[in-house]
């Protein structure tokens, strides 16, 4: 499990420094800021490439806009956080969809497509939403599902997504794995403010777990025109599967997880002679 | 002669309405020449993907209980076939008819399902390439 | 007896409800006329597509061709036959069916076009990305199930050529046919009206194949459906406890696969005729 946790850190590490071209995480655009796209219906068109910016600390911690990132967990919260920290592999690890809200705190890209009828949320790991935004109500009685019985609606430029119905097992709420019961309620508000940015307001409620609603907020950069997501075919050599252990690490004192005190490699091996250029 | 017929017809139209797709193929894990009925008190529901699974204590006729599991549809394709996650709650006597795993475990492949209001269900999902139910709707009266 | 058959002709469209995808009064109304455009004049490609019942025999490369048979080479037999014999349905193990195998089945896709993105939603959260802004394949793409895909518009067909495949955990289509990592697609997706959706599509693996395929088939638009969330790994207790076998069951004259002749299951318990539990011959 240390192994894989330390091999995730540094890549997370080296992305943060990657170039923009390619890369998983975006640096500021320079420059004046560019108008709103708008759809031929009249709406800022939320479709584009969206990698986080270097801003959004901590990252994958839900309560990141709480004071010392403390969740107001209900007892049976504590009992359910201390239960996914020491017996729960992490969902994602097992290919199971992280779902909302986890997703709008995730450090990885993602894709929107918009159309008049659906908007489309496409996830890293080949995971996606479909948002009806027909004008439908919820359905009285929606199966639990990882992302929600999701419904869109439009308020003048801002998207308002209001998810129901969450599953309750295997479902963790951030890379913390801060917890979440089937009585979460996540109401998200989108907006682009201009070109090169997309923004979340989340209202997450849940009073199983949570003594009070709170919030989440966050913005994503454009990245460049014509970056796709790959293929991502989770199950296709899942070795860790076997070999995981529970939890997400150690959860350090700047709210992000991973690990609090490793031994060093042994240094690199000098060659015989320099290597010539 | 009639009747014959009318079967004929009913079971090609079957295997065209049926999408033939296989998520997984039925005779990969289940044999078709091994159906089971199972009559028993539900112990446990899983209402998930890819396959939802019902496990009833079943008393053999020395009446020693065994848990079996039955493998049905996932929540979409159940949902379709008109049963509802409500329907079942832990306790209820449920029968459920199939075909057994070929690999010696007690689990079948779920293809009719009689609730406790007397309702029959088809349990497949479509595309799992196994047999239709032909008399869920015979007996939905 | 008359009741009895007419009961079973009731049956079909019953049945054919409760299958899902090829329910007709669960898709909505298939839109007429032309087939609508996209801003920049292209024909949009947007819709749920369900199957049309006409791909016969459903699931199967070689429908269009004399017995069904596909041109194979010496290799291309024989990776039928390992396929058959030594491997577990992808798609079970929550693999993507990838191509040609998702144009082949029977599940309808959601498909979404949105300035220079195509994009296919497949069941089970599998999804293709296709750019069609002029890019051109890399040099040296890392194998997929998808395959790396180029989209490029041909007057109003979208054409999209597919290289760069896995070749391995990975079927050509419900028969468990196979293909190579020297696979190569093209796709030609139109849009003859707005209720129909069409696709030619070749098929060249000279590994495995002595010549090139063609397939063919035509989808109908369903406005009252969408993809829905499907997470193949929550509970797959097939592929986790071991339950489940090789290959995709007996492949049928027909062409299509699954099962041979069935025992019937005991008939539907009733107030005269209580259930009872039924249990093989030997089995404890």
């Amino acid at each position: 499990m240390k192994l894989r946790l330390a091999l995730s850190a540094f890549f997370l590490v080296s992305t943060v420094f990657a170039q923009d071209g390619g890369g998983l995480t975006a640096s500021e655009p320079t420059g004046p800021s560019k108008p709103t796209p708008r759809t031929a219906d009249g709406h800022p068109d939320l479709g584009g490439f969206w990698k986080g910016d270097r801003k959004t600390k901590p990252v994958g911690n839900i309560g990141k806009d709480l004071p010392g990132f403390k969740l107001p967990l209900t007892p049976a919260g504590q009992a359910a956080l201390q239960f996914n920290l020491t017996k729960t592999i992490d969902p994602e690890s097992l290919c199971i969809p992280g779902g909302i809200p986890r997703h709008n705190a995730s450090g990885l890209p993602f894709m929107v497509l918009q159309t008049p009828k659906y908007v489309a949320f496409l996830y890293f790991y080949t995971y996606y939403r479909l948002i009806p935004v027909d004008g439908r109500k919820h359905s009285d009685d929606p199966d639990p599902s990882f992302f929600g019985e999701e419904i869109g609606r439009w308020e003048g430029d801002t998207l308002v997504i209001d998810s129901i119905a969450f599953k309750d097992e295997k479902v963790w709420i951030d890379e913390n794995a801060n917890p979440h019961s089937d009585k979460l309620h996540v109401v998200e508000r989108w907006s682009r403010p201009d070109a090169d940015h997309i923004h979340v307001e989340t209202l997450i409620e849940d009073p199983k777990f949570y003594t009070k609603p709170f919030t989440y907020q966050r913005t994503w950069v454009a990245g460049p025109s014509g970056q796709v997501l790959g293929e991502y075919a989770c199950s296709e050599n899942n070795i860790d599967r076997d070999h995981l252990g529970p939890g997400p690490g150690d959860i350090l004192p700047d709210g992000t997880r991973g690990y609090a005190d490793i031994d060093p490699l042994p240094p690199p091996i000098k060659p015989a002679t320099p290597p010539k250029h | 002669m009639k009747l014959r017929l009318a079967v004929f017809v009913a079971g090609a139209s079957l295997l065209a309405a049926i999408p033939a797709l296989a998520h997984h193929s039925f005779s990969a894990e289940f044999d078709g020449h091994k159906p089971v009925r199972l009559v028993g008190a539900l112990t446990k529901v899983e209402w998930t993907n890819p396959h939802s699974y019902f496990y009833l204590d079943v008393k053999d006729d020395k009446g020693n209980v065994v848990n079996w599991g039955c493998e049905a549809g996932g929540p979409l394709a159940l949902s379709r076939a008109g049963m509802k996650r409500g329907d079942l709650k832990i306790g209820d006597t449920i029968v459920v008819d199939g075909y057994l795993a070929k690999d010696g475990s007690h689990l079948i492949d779920a293809r009719r399902v009689t609730l406790p209001d007397g309702r029959n269900v088809y349990g497949g999902s479509p595309g799992d390439g196994g047999p239709s139910d032909t008399s869920a709707a015979a007996s939905k009266k | 007896m008359k009741r009895f058959a007419v009961t079973l002709i009731l049956l079909i469209p019953a049945l054919a409800l409760a299958q899902g995808d090829g329910g007709r009064r669960q898709s909505g109304p298939v839109p007429t006329g032309p087939a609508p455009r996209a801003t920049n004049g292209h024909p949009d490609l947007t819709s749920y597509w369900r199957d049309d019942g006409n791909a016969n025999p459903h699931g199967n490369l070689g429908k269009d061709y004399p017995g069904f048979k596909l041109p194979f080479t010496p290799a291309g037999e024989a990776a039928h036959k390992y396929n058959l014999e030594h491997t577990i349905d992808p798609e079970s193990l929550c693999l993507p069916g990838g191509l040609p195998r998702e144009d082949i089945g029977d599940m309808g896709f959601q498909l979404i076009q949105s300035g220079a993105d195509t994009i296919f939603i497949y069941q089970y959260g599998t999804f293709r990305d296709v750019p069609t802004d002029g890019r051109k394949h890399a040099e040296d793409p890392d194998p997929t199930y998808f395959g790396e895909e180029i989209g490029t518009w041909d007057g109003d067909t979208l054409v999209i050529d597919s290289t760069a495949f896995k070749d391995s955990k990975t079927w050509a289509d419900e028969n468990a046919d196979p293909h190579s990592d020297a696979l190569h697609t093209v796709e030609r997706w139109t849009r003859p009206d707005a209720g129909h959706l069409h696709l030619e599509l070749t098929v060249e693996d000279p590994k495995f194949y002595k010549e090139p395929i063609h397939y063919q088939r035509t989808w109908i638009a369903a406005t009252a459906q969408h993809t829905r969330e499907q997470a193949c790994s929550e509970n797959n207790i097939d592929v986790s406890a071991g339950h489940l076998g090789f290959g995709p069951g007996p492949i049928r004259a027909d062409g299509t696969r699954g099962y041979d002749n069935p025992d019937p299951l005991p008939p539907p318990p009733t107030k005269a005729n209580p259930a009872k539990t039924i249990l093989p011959a030997n089995y404890h």
